[in-house]
């Protein structure tokens, strides 16, 4: 068999190079792209994971809660437990430099107690010249030590957004940082010679002193007393923890970042998926096409003894050998792309999620196999109707000669009931409620309906062709009497061009849609004139209320108005929940799409429980709250605020695009009530009228140092956001590029074939007048023809599928809603260049038809 | 290039150790910040003291109970218990453990809880014959309200689970009860002292001079014939045991000389009901430059000796086998008084080598006086501690 | 015999044609060769395998070049026109028929008939009546709107010989037109072939190698190197 397999079958494939190529290059770039997201991810969580190992060190447990950190009382209770060996308090400070967009974490330590918990944090200091306050270097509130990496990095200057220069943080041995708006410098008494990545190490006392963070912790990393395992500890432990604290073991670091940047991930396998999907469509039309031409070959083989499964089993390997081939490709493909997304963009796939990480490509033997098998799948996938087909063909009736030269093309009349069915099941899967926060009906709805557009293809060209019967040139004529007698060509050829289009279409419907949506709403929520902050929420920089005073007090500023963010633990399901306290009227903005900036009238009774909620301070919650925790407006909002439990009562729900993970709106003053942190984040400045806002961001910049601000207009802000989406976009963008060129190649490896398997046609043409370029505007008008079918349908299931994302994906991904909005003019634009495209296609990979001697042409039998 | 570094870290070593004072638990302390920073830094740390410690001087009398507690001002203080204990069958231990009180002048003016403005060390260990060496583990930390204290008005001191009070119904009066845990992972105790007499002041009414010149003092007196139960853990076995110790508490700002290389000093109970303090400084050539000694009879009454009144004469050398070191673990005691006194040890290995942690090596065990007889034999008078430090940086040299 | 076409002046003229086929030396397939079909004229070419017959019926299509002489179709002169003008000539004045028919199996009969005509962009009514009038004359106006896929193999050459006639071409080119067919069909399709070529006044050149098929012919030319031998009345 095997010499019959390489001689019949597998040399067939060379015989055909572009087809056998392009689908192989199909398969590759599916494999490639789905590969390359696993890798950055799987390298990128890998990288997080070291740096969270090196810095839990030999810690068992972890304790964390709010990321702008918790009350160091929990701390002594902790460390004089039994369970636990060692405790080692830790603060961490996002430390803003001053003039410079990027931070230094340092990490406040107590020497004494790292030693057992985290020897890779060990300081060492240098040996400088002024011996003097040197003695307890590292207990020295003035000393911070860098490691290799961050001395490096502090070492050099930056450049800013703005395209300027910042200088570098770390000059004769000081480096300059900010806490709230003011600058102090630390001496850099040496070096953290085991830690291998950005970071500074600095006694805990000092980092509560000049970042004043007095009494608090951002982590407390527990070594357990010998017996003692983690489960238990966690269990006998848990009793004493306040609210918005929670013990984990350090490894659930990594799976907690990896589960905030699951829905993000799988949206984007699924777009490698659909690129793999087109890839096996492309095999599907070669193989289906190879097949038809080699009708009598095979019917010839059959007569001459060879078994129906021997033939069946020489196609499936000539698919497998294709995708295989194309498996191949991807994977030393996707790990091209991995690497180069590592050098250009990093490893957070460019939604930010690992902001910051620098993560080494990893060989992962399972991962590749694993996508070496879907190739072959693909491959085989897409050989299996064709190899059916060749293989049940009676010989006598295909070897008669002057057989129907495209016999064999499936047979697709009538059939609209399947491709309904099709669709009435997607509409189902829409009902499904996620699991895990990942939409599978969402996902099966977007693959039943790109299969139920592919299936409907014939029944759509019926339904067109007839409208463009008008055509007059004969050209136009052939093409479309060709198309409406053979739609199962229309399928061959267009399948790729459905998924493709459908895929481009719904992304761009979609990404559309939150585009204007995301625009709306940044609109909404910064009404005010100026926006001024000294630092991200959880950065070193940040405005109190003598800041405030200074800021009221410039001329010009009409009203200022604070928000405070902080980020909550609320439970080891939901490790990240963010609360903004600042008014809800004034100089922000609250985009509600449920409730009212007022206390509800309408106070849950469920909710009473015994408590008159109508006292309860007023909270406003994000769609994603709303939608995790099933609660709407009247309803009560339980936050673990200051260390202990608050019960808020639901006004309203805001459209929330900035945090996917939840997020609730309170009153400031509220807040301040219930916690005493008077910190502010950010203030939003209201103009008086006549002032410009470039005079007062002069005058800011001059009272507080340009260097410790971020002065924007929120024009500025729009810009910058979109800027971000559109980055965040980008990936996706590339992506669908992907998928369209797959769809084209479905077009030229369809005309290539059939430009071979119609030569008799041509020369029949050439004789009866046709010149040379009238069969090439044939072939073009055909496949233009081919891809309009194509893009309408694709449109159509684009146009679902784009509902399904905004509908159902995105709402139980991110639990966000977003307004429709047809980029119509991009769209047709898209449509139209694609039909141009697919014409050309078309001519190119039809050109041996018109190469060929008219003469010989007409005599060829086959 | 070497040589210059070898040198430094010794140089660095000894004289962070003649900074922080006395015994074994400085050396500790000394060798842990010999970790975090290299030798050439701590070499100059013979910087003369900052005018913020008080300094130590004769005339100012001690008050108990108020002295029995810590006096955070100065800056180094220790609590240090060493004795003989027995359990029922018979077998004979030696324990030690020690509670250390460091001022930093770092952070004072930090409201930080975490400001390591004062450091609480502690070091324990038990000598056992059955396994032929020390066991020993150490603390640190910086004072932190609960979880590392020395407390002022009364013994009150603990790091990392291990804590040294005074306990029972009086803890007003000098005659309260100590009572110690100790927890480390290869033994453990809890015991409790018992005074039955008033503090044994040292030196002049408890100012002690270290070396010729008065500045290198401390105020310093001792808990002899402290009567001593409870319980021993060595491993997983548990004996309930009995016996005598001995407690030191010193306080100084400026305790050392430049010039001292090491120490030997003994604490004794003597069999009469009586105790025997002694210790002599070694210059960098091993020579004596400074002794002193203060031997108490039962009733509490003390005699005193003067630096030209003690003699220490080294009668037998051990080597260690795990660190090489040279120790002369059995001495011959000239005291002014015409006695002369010998001591043996428990056994010999009583070497502290925690080069895997802190980094210090010396000697501190278990040791038996034996005073001669008119009939050329000798007799067993007392039992106690013998420390010895500094000498494993000579050999090294 | 009817004769009447020799009064015409002649359809097709070949003066002096030659053709080599390239090789080391190159094969003369013919030399000097001479041929004068009148209008309503049919002249059958036959020939041993390889002797060039349908090298010489593309040449008179002009689908190959001559290496040397001179075509006229209708008094025009072919060899000199490049590629497009040929193929447009063709449009007009040229009628085929293949052995394998080649009818569109994606157009009606009607529309494969009217083809020609579409492409001599005729209006579509006129086209379509005068396919069907052309279906009707070989015996298939009833199925004019069928599909093709239905019919037997001598109904699809009747298809093809509608389609060669139907825009009234100068000259009419078969190439074994009854070699796919059984002798009954074949014997039909030709007699259906002659009347319509001779109907419509055209010249007729029929390539076969079967004599059968030849003797109906006007005349039988044997093709060699040295030319074409009048056979008819060997034949």
């Amino acid at each position: 068999m095997s010499a019959t397999l390489h001689r019949l079958f597998l040399a067939s494939l060379l015989r055909r190079r572009l087809a056998t190529a392009l689908s192989l290059f199909a398969i590759a770039l599916g494999v490639a792209l789905g590969l390359a997201v696993q890798l950055i991810h799987s390298a990128a969580i890998d990288e997080f994971g070291r740096g969270m190992r090196l810095i839990a060190g030999e810690a068992d447990l972890q304790l964390v809660g709010a990321r702008d950190g918790f009350d160091e009382a929990i701390y002594p209770v902790l460390a004089a437990r039994a369970e636990v060996a060692e405790a080692s308090p830790v603060l961490v400070i996002q430390a803003r430099l001053p003039g410079r967009e990027d931070a230094l974490e340092i990490h406040g330590v107590d020497l004494f107690r790292l030693a057992r918990v985290q020897p890779m944090l060990l300081p060492r200091a240098a040996a400088a010249a002024d011996a003097a306050d040197t003695r307890f270097a590292a207990l020295q509130p003035d000393n911070i030590f860098l490691s290799d990496e961050a001395r490096a990095h502090l070492s050099e200057s930056q450049q800013l957004e703005s395209g300027e220069f910042a200088a570098p943080a770390l000059r004769g041995g000081e480096l300059v940082l900010q806490s709230g708006v003011r600058s102090f410098a630390l001496r850099v008494a040496g070096e953290v010679p085991a830690a291998s990545a950005s970071l500074a190490v600095m006694d805990i006392a000092g980092a509560q002193q000049h970042f004043d963070r007095i009494g608090v912790l951002s982590r407390i990393d527990l070594k357990l007393a010998a017996g003692v395992s983690a489960q238990m500890a966690r269990q006998s432990l848990a009793t004493l923890l306040p609210p918005g604290l929670s013990l984990r073991v350090p490894e659930a670091a990594a799976s907690e970042l990896s589960t905030l940047s699951r829905a993000y991930r799988v949206n984007l396998t699924m777009l490698a998926a659909i690129a793999l999907l087109t890839g096996g469509f492309l095999v599907f039309s070669t193989q289906l096409l190879s097949v038809v031409r080699r009708r009598r070959e095979f019917a010839l083989l059959r007569a001459l003894g060879m078994e129906r499964r021997q033939l069946l089993r020489g196609l499936l390997a000539e698919g497998a050998a294709v995708g295989l081939a194309g498996g191949l490709l991807g994977v030393a493909l996707g790990h091209g792309l991995a690497a180069a997304a590592f050098k250009f963009v990093g490893g957070d796939l460019g939604a930010g999620f690992f902001r910051g990480t620098q993560p080494q490509l990893q060989f992962d033997a399972m991962l590749v196999v694993g996508y070496l098998l879907l190739g072959i799948a693909a491959g085989v996938i897409g050989t299996w109707l064709p190899a059916r087909e060749a293989s049940r063909v009676a010989p006598a009736r295909a070897l008669k000669a002057g057989e129907g030269e495209y016999a064999g093309l499936p047979q697709v009349r009538g059939g609209w009931r399947p491709g309904v069915g099709l669709l009435v099941i997607a509409g189902l899967a829409c009902i499904l409620p996620p699991l895990n926060d990942i939409p599978i009906g969402g996902y099966g709805a977007v693959a039943l309906t790109l299969a139920a557009a592919v299936l409907l293809l014939p029944t759509i060209a019926r339904g067109v062709l007839p409208v463009l019967r008008r055509g007059r040139a004969l050209s136009w004529r052939l093409a479309h009497a060709r198309l409406s007698a053979t739609p199962g060509q229309a399928v061959v050829a267009g399948a790729g061009v459905v998924a493709s289009v459908a895929l481009a279409a719904a992304m761009a419907i979609m990404v559309s849609s939150f585009r204007v949506s995301v625009d709306d709403w940044l609109a909404q929520v910064l009404p005010a004139d100026l926006y001024v902050r000294a630092s991200v929420s959880s950065g070193s920089g940040y405005l109190d209320g003598d800041a405030l005073a200074r800021i009221a007090a410039v001329p010009g500023v009409a009203t200022v108005d604070t928000t405070r963010q902080v980020n909550l633990r609320i439970s080891d399901e939901e490790p990240l929940f963010t609360v903004l306290a600042r008014p809800v009227r004034g100089n922000w903005g609250l985009p509600l799409i449920a409730g009212s900036s007022e206390r509800p009238a309408r106070v849950n009774a469920a909710d009473a429980a015994g408590e008159i909620d109508a006292d309860l301070p007023p909270a406003w919650i994000s769609e994603a709250t709303a939608d995790r925790r099933q609660i709407g407006v009247g309803d009560r909002l339980t936050l673990p605020l200051g260390g202990q439990l608050r019960h808020f009562i639901v006004a309203g729900i805001w459209r929330d695009y900035a945090r996917q993970h939840g997020a609730a709106l309170i009153e400031s003053a509220d807040y301040v009530a219930l916690t005493g942190d008077q910190r502010i984040n950010d203030a939003a400045i209201s103009l008086a009228p006549g002032s410009d806002a470039a005079t007062v961001a002069a005058a800011l910049r001059a009272d507080f140092g340009a260097e410790h601000l971020s002065i924007a207009l929120p024009g500025e802000i729009r810009a910058l956001s979109l800027q971000i989406f559109d980055r965040t976009f980008l990936i996706t963008y590339l992506m669908e590029a992907v998928t369209v060129m797959i769809g084209l190649f479905g077009i030229a490896t369809t005309f290539a074939a059939l430009a071979t398997t119609r030569e008799g046609e041509f020369g029949m043409l050439r004789h009866l007048g046709f010149t040379r370029a009238d069969i090439g505007r044939l072939i073009a008008i055909e496949g233009a023809l081919t891809a309009s079918l194509g893009v309408i349908a694709g449109l159509l299931a684009g146009a679902a599928i784009a509902w399904i994302l905004i509908e159902i994906v995105n709402r139980q991904s991110f639990h966000w809603s977003m307004d429709l909005a047809v980029p119509w003019g991009a769209l047709a634009l898209f449509a139209s260049s694609l039909i141009v495209l697919a014409a050309l296609v078309a001519r190119l990979a039809g050109a041996r038809a018109m190469q060929r001697s008219a003469a010989l042409a007409v005599k060829a039998d086959w | 290039m070497m040589d210059t570094r070898k040198d430094a870290q010794q140089r660095g070593f000894c004289n962070a150790s003649a900074v922080i004072g006395r015994r074994c638990a400085a050396l500790l302390w000394a060798a842990l910040l010999a970790v975090l920073v290299p030798a050439p830094l701590l070499a100059a740390d013979v910087a003369p003291a900052q005018a913020s410690y008080p300094p130590v001087l004769a005339g100012k009398a001690l008050s108990f109970p108020h002295d029995l507690g810590a006096h955070p001002d100065y800056r180094t203080e220790w609590w240090y218990i060493t004795g003989w204990l027995h359990d029922a069958a018979g077998e004979e231990r030696g324990f030690q453990l020690t509670f250390f009180r460091v001022r930093t002048l770092i952070g004072e003016d930090n409201p930080s809880r975490f400001a390591p403005s004062q450091l609480i060390l502690a070091h324990a260990a038990v000598a056992d014959p059955a396994t032929g060496r020390l066991r020993h583990a150490e603390r640190a930390a910086r004072a932190y309200p609960e979880l590392a204290e020395a407390a002022t008005g009364t013994t009150q001191v603990g790091v990392g689970g291990w804590s040294l009070r005074t306990d029972g119904g009086a803890p007003d009066s000098d005659r309260a009860p100590y009572r110690t845990h100790i927890d480390a992972q290869d033994f453990a105790f809890d015991l409790v002292f018992e005074p039955g007499r008033a503090p044994l002041l040292n030196g002049r009414e408890g100012f002690s001079q270290k070396a010729p010149d008065p500045i290198n003092a401390s105020y310093y007196y001792s808990r002899p014939q402290l009567r001593t139960a409870g319980t021993l853990r060595l491993d997983g076995e548990r004996f309930a045991v009995k016996g005598h110790a001995w407690l030191d508490h010193e306080w100084s700002s400026e305790i050392l000389p430049a010039a001292a290389s090491g120490w030997d000093w003994i604490g004794i109970n003597l069999h009469d009901g009586g105790s025997l303090m002694l210790f002599q400084m070694r210059d960098a050539e091993g020579r004596a430059m400074w002794a002193a000694g203060t031997l108490g009879d039962k009733a509490g009454k003390a005699r005193k000796f003067a630096a030209d009144e003690v003699r220490f004469e080294p009668l037998r050398h051990w080597t260690s086998p795990r660190t090489g070191v040279r120790y002369p673990v059995e001495w011959r005691l000239h005291l002014a008084d015409g006695r002369t006194l010998q001591l043996r040890p428990l056994l010999d290995d009583q070497e502290l080598d925690s080069r895997s942690s802190t980094g210090a090596v010396y000697w501190e065990g278990a040791v038996r006086l034996f005073e001669a007889q008119a009939d050329g034999g000798e007799r067993e008078i007392g039992q106690g501690y013998l420390e010895m430090t500094g000498y494993a940086e000579r050999l090294n040299m | 015999m009817d004769c009447h076409f020799l009064l015409l002046p002649p359809m097709l003229t070949a003066h002096a044609l030659r053709k080599t086929l390239p090789g080391t030396p190159p094969r003369v397939l013919f030399d000097t060769l001479e041929l004068q079909v009148g209008a309503g004229e049919c002249v059958a070419i036959v020939g041993e395998s390889g002797s060039g017959k349908s090298t010489l019926l593309n040449c008179l299509a002009g689908l190959e070049p001559v290496d040397g002489g001179r075509i006229e179709v209708g008094g025009q002169r072919i060899e000199g026109l490049d590629e497009d003008a040929m193929a447009r000539l063709r449009r007009s004045a040229y009628g085929f028929v293949f052995q394998a028919f080649h009818i569109l199996p994606h157009l009606s009969l009607v529309q494969n008939v009217a083809l020609p005509l579409w492409l001599l962009r005729t209006d579509d009514k006129e086209a379509e009546a005068r396919a069907r009038t052309m279906l009707t004359r070989v015996g298939l106006g009833t199925r004019a709107d069928d599909p093709p896929h239905e019919l037997s193999g001598g109904e699809m050459q009747r298809v093809a010989i509608a389609r060669a006639l139907v825009h009234r071409p100068r000259l009419v080119l078969a190439d074994e037109p009854t070699g796919n067919l059984d002798p009954v069909r074949a014997s039909d399709v030709l007699d259906l072939l002659l009347e319509q070529i001779r109907d419509s006044e055209a010249a007729g050149v029929l390539v076969t190698h079967s004599r059968v098929a030849a003797r109906r012919a006007d005349r039988v030319l044997e093709l060699g190197v040295q030319g074409l031998v009048d056979i008819t009345e060997r034949a």
